[in-house]
């Protein structure tokens, strides 16, 4: 299952440039938490290797639980590894500090989020141009660059607020955002999750079109069967892990 | 995109918690602020009034009231005093002056003081600052009448203008079965005599200021007058100075100022003259000063009570603001998360939080120095019509400058709460569907 080996060698975008991750020897461990009845438990997360070239799509499945969110906050660097690496477009994201490691992610990951995560308040245009902002776009590229996203991506009412579009509306509003500042890595969690199969279908169309016109590598985490027919390249985290993976329960 | 689109567009999205706490800012601020001008602005234009005289001579029932209708109009004196009792007064005591004066009459409200010139030319309305006309002169001979500022303002009267005094406030014993409750009833108006303006006066700050003035003898004229008609029972030919008796040379107070030395305000004789004077069990007498103390010593408690008050609604107010953003934390948390994904730093987040808050305290202070203003408006007028106290309604820029600071400070404190709990807030957990 572990094909990691092979990707490299197809990566598109010439031989100077870096693959759009590789994950090294990631270990993080949960920190005790309560679990039913009176075993706290403790969980542990270990990638021995994970490699993805540029515009690459891979699916990866996992269990509920399974410490799948956990492994996309390590990756986007919002969380600190116990031991291992991440290196995004070449970048070992944990060897920078504070800042500038959220600078770089703003600015070379874009997440995809199951409940779309949008800013209330702010309209469709709005929230792509914050991710514009907060990735370090000139401002005066923002309006332009986020009129352009969006009508790419079907949204005519861009200065209607998020919350009074409709769901699948929105979904384009999440993956226009994630897309503004021309990330190297996409990262989308349960992307169809909250969408009914059909619309699902086109979104998932739409998201991994954009990616491959963009030249983003699609790292996509869904336990939805329908999806596998649309990747090439599945993983399991559980095969990831291989037989590291560990539940380890202690008694109190 | 910018920092400030970003706290805009955060603000509008809890729209309601917005707006509810810049109005209980506004409302705290404005309380403040209407409290502590009226306080002081209060005392000084009770202060006033009084001017530089050291004692104040009438036949009311207390001190207190003595000075509350005398100096500033509360009441017309419901007794007077006779022309010999003033002369015997006057001349028991080495007096800078013996001013006498006479309250009952009014125009259209405005209550109306006859007196004598000596009103104008030596007592003075605060104390170093002598009488300044607007324009037109002082009153020479009888029914000349000269407005104070506010009541020229309010009459509409002009110089020249010619009026006639409503005798509806009687200050004088009235006869038996005799009803003067209705002012504004014909009978009480003296048509037979008209009075001519001759003079506007500045503003002077004080109850004054809402008087009008005229000369002693018109006054009891006009009351001798109406007296000998009752008695003839028909009309009679125009009572002049002539025709004055005794009984009808009355007055309601004394303005007295003892001699002092030339630029003092102390003169050493003075418990010795009011205890001499004490000692007339047909008058009152009061050292205005004092009595406008006691006053104060009265409505202080009313003044604490209001500050308690304003202390709760600050109190309440700061709970509310804390509410509102607790309410708020859930969504604040979510939007805090998302930022972070897009690339902004803790610290970046932390400042907008923060700026946020503070910009609640700068609506809620604009709101409150808006209330304010108006709300000092309010009172201003309100204790000029039914107390006649003269208060400068304008707010002290010093004070609305030290307000607007204190909620600004205040308010972005309570954010550094919310802004610390998003600085620390996981990312990861925070970003989770909602359960």
């Amino acid at each position: 299952m572990n094909s990691t080996s092979t990707e490299p060698a197809r990566a598109s975008a010439g031989a100077a440039a870096a693959p759009a991750l590789v994950i090294r020897d990631l270990s993080f461990a949960y920190p005790a938490t309560s679990g039913d009845g009176d075993q706290p438990t403790r969980w542990s997360l270990t990638i021995p290797r994970l490699e993805m070239a540029r515009s690459e799509q891979v699916l990866l499945s996992a269990s509920s639980g399974a410490g799948k969110s956990t492994l996309l906050s390590l990756i986007a660097g919002l969380m600190d590894p116990d031991s291992g690496s991440v290196e995004i477009d070449g970048q070992r994201i944990h060897a920078l500090r504070g800042a500038a490691r959220d600078r770089f992610r703003g600015a070379r990951v874009g997440v995809i989020f199951q409940t779309f995560n949008l800013l209330v308040g702010f309209s469709a245009l709005e929230n792509v141009m914050a991710a514009l902002y907060f990735g370090g776009v000139p401002e005066r590229e923002h309006a332009s660059r986020a009129r352009e996203l969006l009508s790419r991506l079907g949204i005519t009412r861009e200065g209607a607020l998020v919350e009074r579009l409709s769901v699948g509306q929105q979904q384009r509003v999440a993956v226009a955002r994630a897309m503004a500042c021309r990330p190297a890595l996409v990262l989308a969690d349960e992307p169809t999750a909250s969408l009914d199969p059909e619309n699902a279908g086109v979104a998932m169309e739409l998201v991994q079109g954009v990616c491959k016109e963009q030249g983003a590598a699609l790292l996509c985490v869904s336990h939805d069967p329908s999806m596998a027919a649309r990747f090439p390249r599945r993983e399991s985290l559980a095969g990831l892990s291989g037989a590291s993976a560990a539940e380890d329960r202690r008694p109190a | 995109m910018n920092d400030w689109t970003i706290i805009l567009r955060s603000l509008r999205a809890r729209l309601f918690s917005t707006v509810t706490t810049v109005l209980m800012v506004g409302i705290a601020v404005a309380l403040m602020l209407v409290l502590l001008t009226m306080r002081g602005a209060g005392q000084k234009a009770f202060e006033r009034g009084s001017g530089d005289m050291h004692l104040l001579v009438s036949a009311d029932d207390s001190p207190l009231v003595a000075v509350l209708n005398g100096v500033f109009y509360a009441n017309p004196p419901r007794r007077a005093m006779t022309w010999a009792k003033h002369t015997e007064i006057a001349r028991s005591a080495p007096f800078a002056y013996a001013i006498p004066t006479q309250i009952g009459d009014n125009f259209e409200g405005i209550p109306v003081l006859a007196t004598k010139p000596e009103f104008f030319t030596k007592f003075r309305p605060n104390p170093g600052e002598a009488w300044a006309l607007a324009d037109g002169r002082f009153f020479e001979k009888s029914f000349e009448v000269v407005l104070g500022a506010q009541a020229a303002r309010q009459s509409g009267l002009q110089i020249g203008s010619e009026l006639h005094l409503t005798h509806g406030m009687s200050p004088l014993p009235a006869p038996k079965g005799e009803d003067h409750d209705d002012h504004e009833h014909d009978e009480n108006v003296h048509n037979e005599f008209t009075y001519t303006v001759v003079g506007i006066l500045e503003p002077t700050g004080g109850s004054h200021d809402r008087a009008m003035f005229t000369d002693l003898t018109s006054s009891w004229i006009i009351h001798a007058h109406e007296k000998r008609k009752r008695a003839a029972g028909a009309e009679i030919p125009p009572t002049t100075e002539a025709d004055l008796t005794d009984a009808d040379r009355l007055i309601t107070g004394m303005y007295l100022r003892l001699i002092t030395r030339e630029g003092s305000d102390v003169a050493s004789n003075l418990p010795q003259v009011f205890d001499q004077l004490r000692r007339d069990p047909t008058i009152v007498v009061a050292a205005p000063r004092q009595e406008i103390d006691k006053l104060f010593r009265i409505v202080r408690n009313i003044d604490t009570l209001f500050f308690a008050v304003a202390v709760v609604v600050m109190i309440s107010s700061a709970v509310a603001i804390m509410l509102a953003l607790y309410n708020s934390m859930e969504q604040r948390r979510r939007q805090v998360a998302v930022m972070r994904v897009l690339g902004a730093s803790r610290g970046h987040v932390f400042g907008l939080i923060v700026t946020e808050s503070a910009l609640i305290g700068v609506l809620g202070a604009a709101v409150g120095v808006a209330l304010g203003l108006g709300g000092s408006m309010v009172a201003a007028e309100v204790l000029q019509s039914r107390v006649g106290l003269a208060i400068d309604p304008s707010l002290p820029p010093g004070l609305i400058l030290y307000m607007v600071l204190v909620s600004v400070l205040l308010a972005a404190a309570a954010g550094l709460i919310p802004a610390m709990m998003a600085y620390r807030t996981s990312v990861a957990k925070n970003l989770r569907p909602m359960a």
